[in-house]
């Protein structure tokens, strides 16, 4: 009578392991876009006839403005010490540096980025007011306001 | 003298799995718990006020109609809510219609005149805003204006002083 083979059993892990290193770059990569984009400091008003960004607008310029309406530089926006700015005037400065750059890089006579205003439900509007005035005055025409997408009508 | 070479067995190498997969797990878990989805954003688009004072700079339209324009007033509190909303065509000798405080009468009144200008002429809207208003209200302002059909919103200070 033969008896059956005695050969260890072992499960195979290797595509557990596998999917388990997916999910854990699928979780990396996503806490890092967060980083990028939001800003804690800054809560978004809600609406419902907000629209996603087109694919053709390539260049995109982020200002995030507080609550007290201080537009606060991500650390990739900053130059030198400058973390923020606060009055229109050093707005219009900055985005007056960032258009020459642009035109220099893009050869137009006009900066075509869209600038994507980041304010604060809580910002006054003589503050988002005058950041929208020296967007102009920088040469930028194409603002939108960033809100929260709702669907609660 | 010949010493002869030792013959080793085949040895299969065994690559330990289980701790990597602790350790991935560990990983996973703690990317799990600090995960916090960011909040889906969008845009909603304006047009911007013009260099020197006055009125709200639109689109070019590709119609030769003259467009029309409505003013909607907007007074504000200390705290930045909405007090009084107002509702006047531009250039027009008829005073200003008392819209109330809410939303939904000011949409409805946006409706209405959308449909009467709809296909006949472009419609322009310009929301001009006491400064006190906080950004929360600007933004319901000009979200119900764009549920209501209108296009070409434009908000600027109510003093024209600040434009």
């Amino acid at each position: 009578m033969s008896h059956g083979s005695t050969e260890k059993c072992e499960p195979n892990f290797t595509p557990l392991l596998d999917l388990v290193l997916q999910l854990v770059m699928f979780f990396m990569l996503c806490a890092n876009f967060v980083l990028e984009q939001t800003s804690v400091e800054i809560k978004l008003p809600q609406a419902i006839a907000a629209k996603a960004l087109e694919r053709s607008d390539d260049d995109v310029i982020y200002l995030n403005v507080n609550e007290q309406g201080i537009v606060r530089l991500t650390p990739d926006q900053r130059e030198g010490d400058i973390d923020s700015l606060d009055n229109e005037i050093q707005v219009r400065d900055y985005l007056g540096r960032q258009a020459d750059r642009e035109k220099r890089r893009t050869g137009k006579d006009r900066p075509q980025a869209v600038l994507i205003l980041r304010v604060d439900q809580g910002a006054r509007f003589e503050k988002t007011y005058a950041i929208m005035r020296a967007c102009r005055m920088a040469g930028y025409e194409k603002v939108q306001l960033r809100v929260r997408r709702s669907t609660e009508g | 003298m010949f010493r002869r070479r030792a013959t080793t067995d085949d040895v299969e190498p065994d690559l330990p799995i289980t701790p990597m997969l602790d350790m991935s797990f560990q990983l996973l878990a703690f990317f799990i718990l600090t995960f916090k989805p960011a909040p889906t954003e969008g845009q909603i688009a304006m047009t911007l006020p013009r260099e020197v004072g006055g009125q709200a700079v639109g689109f070019p339209t590709v119609s030769d109609d003259k467009p029309v324009r409505y003013i909607i007033k907007v007074e504000a509190n200390d705290e930045g809510t909405i007090k009084k909303m107002t509702l006047k065509e531009a250039d027009s000798a008829n005073e200003a219609q008392d819209i109330g405080v809410k939303m939904d009468g000011y949409m409805d009144e946006l409706k209405k005149l959308a449909e009467k200008h709809k296909g006949k002429q472009p419609v322009k809207l310009t929301l001009e805003i006491e400064p006190r208003l906080i950004q929360e209200y600007v933004v319901a302002l000009l979200d119900h204006g764009i549920r209501a059909g209108f296009s070409d919103i434009a908000p600027v200070p109510a003093d024209p002083k600040l434009r």
